[in-house]
């Protein structure tokens, strides 16, 4: 089991006596889970997740425990004079996969994110979305331990906002951990271990404001285990509620991005369980409590 | 470390930037040097003319490289790895590109002295030669890590001070760049070959301070 990722009194200021951006932030980030940074615009979002990313060091107190890590920023610069899986290619060699592994690895990413047609394409011709698409592949393609994602959706279209949050949920549920920052607050809404806000050079633990079950769009799964079957903790840890209408069926409701992972536990199972029905979860205007 | 280093080279490569130096350092030498003249004279002239070149590489691989991009990588591998791969790949340039024309100078000199009547052997004088060239990389390659990103972030202070530490790492008695070339000097003027590995490997202890120190620096001092 690796460690937790900690920050100790950690702070961060520019240049030798310039202000603090952040001071005293002591934060864990343990394996599996999923963490969301709030905070206005120039709170110091940026500069807790490269901390955390690795990229810059504390000007003061110190981290341990450095997983895996990868990162994707805000912004990503076409000014690369590569193809976007040439790009890919060699960061999948950085990230310590093979340069066959790292080229097939980055041709399922682009493929996944909705991209492919971009493969051999050069970074520099590439629109805002699509090298934001490369940017999100080049983080994900060697499954990292640590997942940093600094406002990683904004740009990119529907299909890969979905998919990247499927993607967060496959690195959580194999015991990844992510950070991410995002202006959209419905964004995982429900899903986050811990929600900490960036204020005055500090960090606060937020409340969980709601149940998972209320926000966040919902899928149904019905599934059939052997009669006196309990559900797989896995199952359990997965879904928002579950319901037993019969013996050994179950009425699992469960997030949106997490569906495919939890079919995956519930397929893989010992004795696997019989998948009967999936559906979306008719979210009306009455369902918001 | 490998795989850090060719995607750096790569970079440097596909940009195109290396353009400008390599043409800089062709034009100096077809400037300065001739066929048939002394070979460790024309040795010491090659160089010489290496370190500002050495140092120019450093200060483009060290920049070329999108603020977002870096972080990614960063993220990955380390700040100071990411840093000294990229510093590491200027030096192999480098280096290359001054084995290139120690070879062909040693090869258009002639093996005499000054003096132009002293005869010194030509392939010694080519591995002084090489010796040289590889101190004033090495040196150069310093010279470039010290001036630029993380410790120096504002380009006109930054090639103001590559410039004058450029020219004063070969004016400057005690720098092992200058020995290296003032030792190819004397040697041609008392027709004998030295062998600079006292510079060579005062260079390379620089160098390789001037790197941990750029790495450790990376994570700290960024962006």
């Amino acid at each position: 089991m690796r460690p937790d990722l900690c920050l100790r009194d950690a702070g961060r200021r520019y240049g030798l006596r310039g202000p603090w951006v952040l001071r005293g932030i002591d934060l864990t980030v343990a394996p599996g889970r999923l963490v969301r940074v709030e905070g206005a615009n120039g709170s110091g979002k940026s500069t807790l997740l490269r901390l955390l990313a690795g990229i810059d060091a504390p000007s003061e107190g110190r981290i341990t425990g450095r997983p895996r890590t990868a990162y994707v920023p805000e912004r990503f610069p076409p000014a690369l004079p590569f193809t976007a899986a040439g790009y890919l290619t060699h960061l999948g060699t950085v990230h310590g996969l093979t340069r066959k592994g790292a080229a097939r690895a980055a041709g399922e990413w682009l493929e996944r994110l909705g991209a492919a047609a971009y493969a051999e394409t050069p970074m520099a011709r590439l629109s805002k979305g699509s090298s934001q698409k490369v940017a999100v592949a080049q983080a994900l393609l060697a499954e990292p331990e640590l997942l940093v994602l600094d406002e990683a959706w904004t740009g990119l279209d529907t299909a890969a906002r979905a998919e990247l949050e499927r993607a967060v949920a496959e690195r959580t549920a194999a015991g990844g951990s992510v950070v991410f920052v995002d202006h959209d607050p419905r964004r995982l809404a429900g899903l986050p271990d811990a929600t900490y806000a960036v204020r005055d050079a500090g960090v606060v633990l937020q409340e969980p404001a709601r149940a998972p079950s209320a926000s966040g769009p919902q899928v149904l799964v019905e599934a059939q285990g052997p009669p006196d079957g309990l559900l797989p903790e896995d199952v359990r840890r997965t879904v928002s509620s579950a319901e037993e209408t019969g013996p050994g069926t179950y009425r699992l409701s469960v997030p949106a991005p997490h569906s495919d992972v939890l079919l995956r536990t519930l397929l893989a199972a010992r004795p696997p369980w019989h998948v009967v029905s999936v559906a979306p979860q008719e979210t009306g205007p009455g369902r918001q409590g | 470390m490998t795989a850090l280093m060719r995607y750096h080279a790569a970079l440097l490569l596909r940009s195109q930037r290396w353009l400008p130096p390599f043409l800089l350092y062709a034009a100096f030498l077809a400037i300065g040097i001739q066929a048939g003249q002394p070979v460790l004279d024309s040795l010491g002239y090659t160089a010489a003319a290496l370190l500002p070149v050495a140092a120019w590489l450093a200060r483009i691989c060290v920049t070329g490289e999108p603020d977002a991009a870096r972080g990614c990588v960063a993220a990955v591998a380390g700040p100071a790895r990411a840093h000294v791969a990229c510093l590491l790949v200027a030096l192999a340039g480098a280096a290359a590109l001054g084995t290139l024309a120690t070879l062909v100078v040693t090869l258009l000199s002639d093996p005499v002295a000054s003096d132009h009547r002293t005869r010194v052997p030509l392939a010694a004088a080519g591995g002084a030669g090489l010796l040289a060239a590889l101190a004033c990389a090495l040196f150069g390659t310093a010279v470039g890590a010290l001036t630029s990103r993380p410790l120096l972030r504002s380009p006109g202070r930054a090639v103001l001070a590559l410039l004058l530490a450029a020219l004063l790492s070969l004016v400057v008695t005690g720098s092992p760049a200058q020995a290296a070339v003032q030792g190819l000097v004397t040697g041609s003027q008392r027709g004998t070959v030295p062998l600079p590995l006292l510079p060579l490997g005062a260079a390379a202890l620089v160098t390789a301070g001037a790197l941990a120190l750029a790495g450790a620096l990376a994570a700290r001092r960024s962006p």
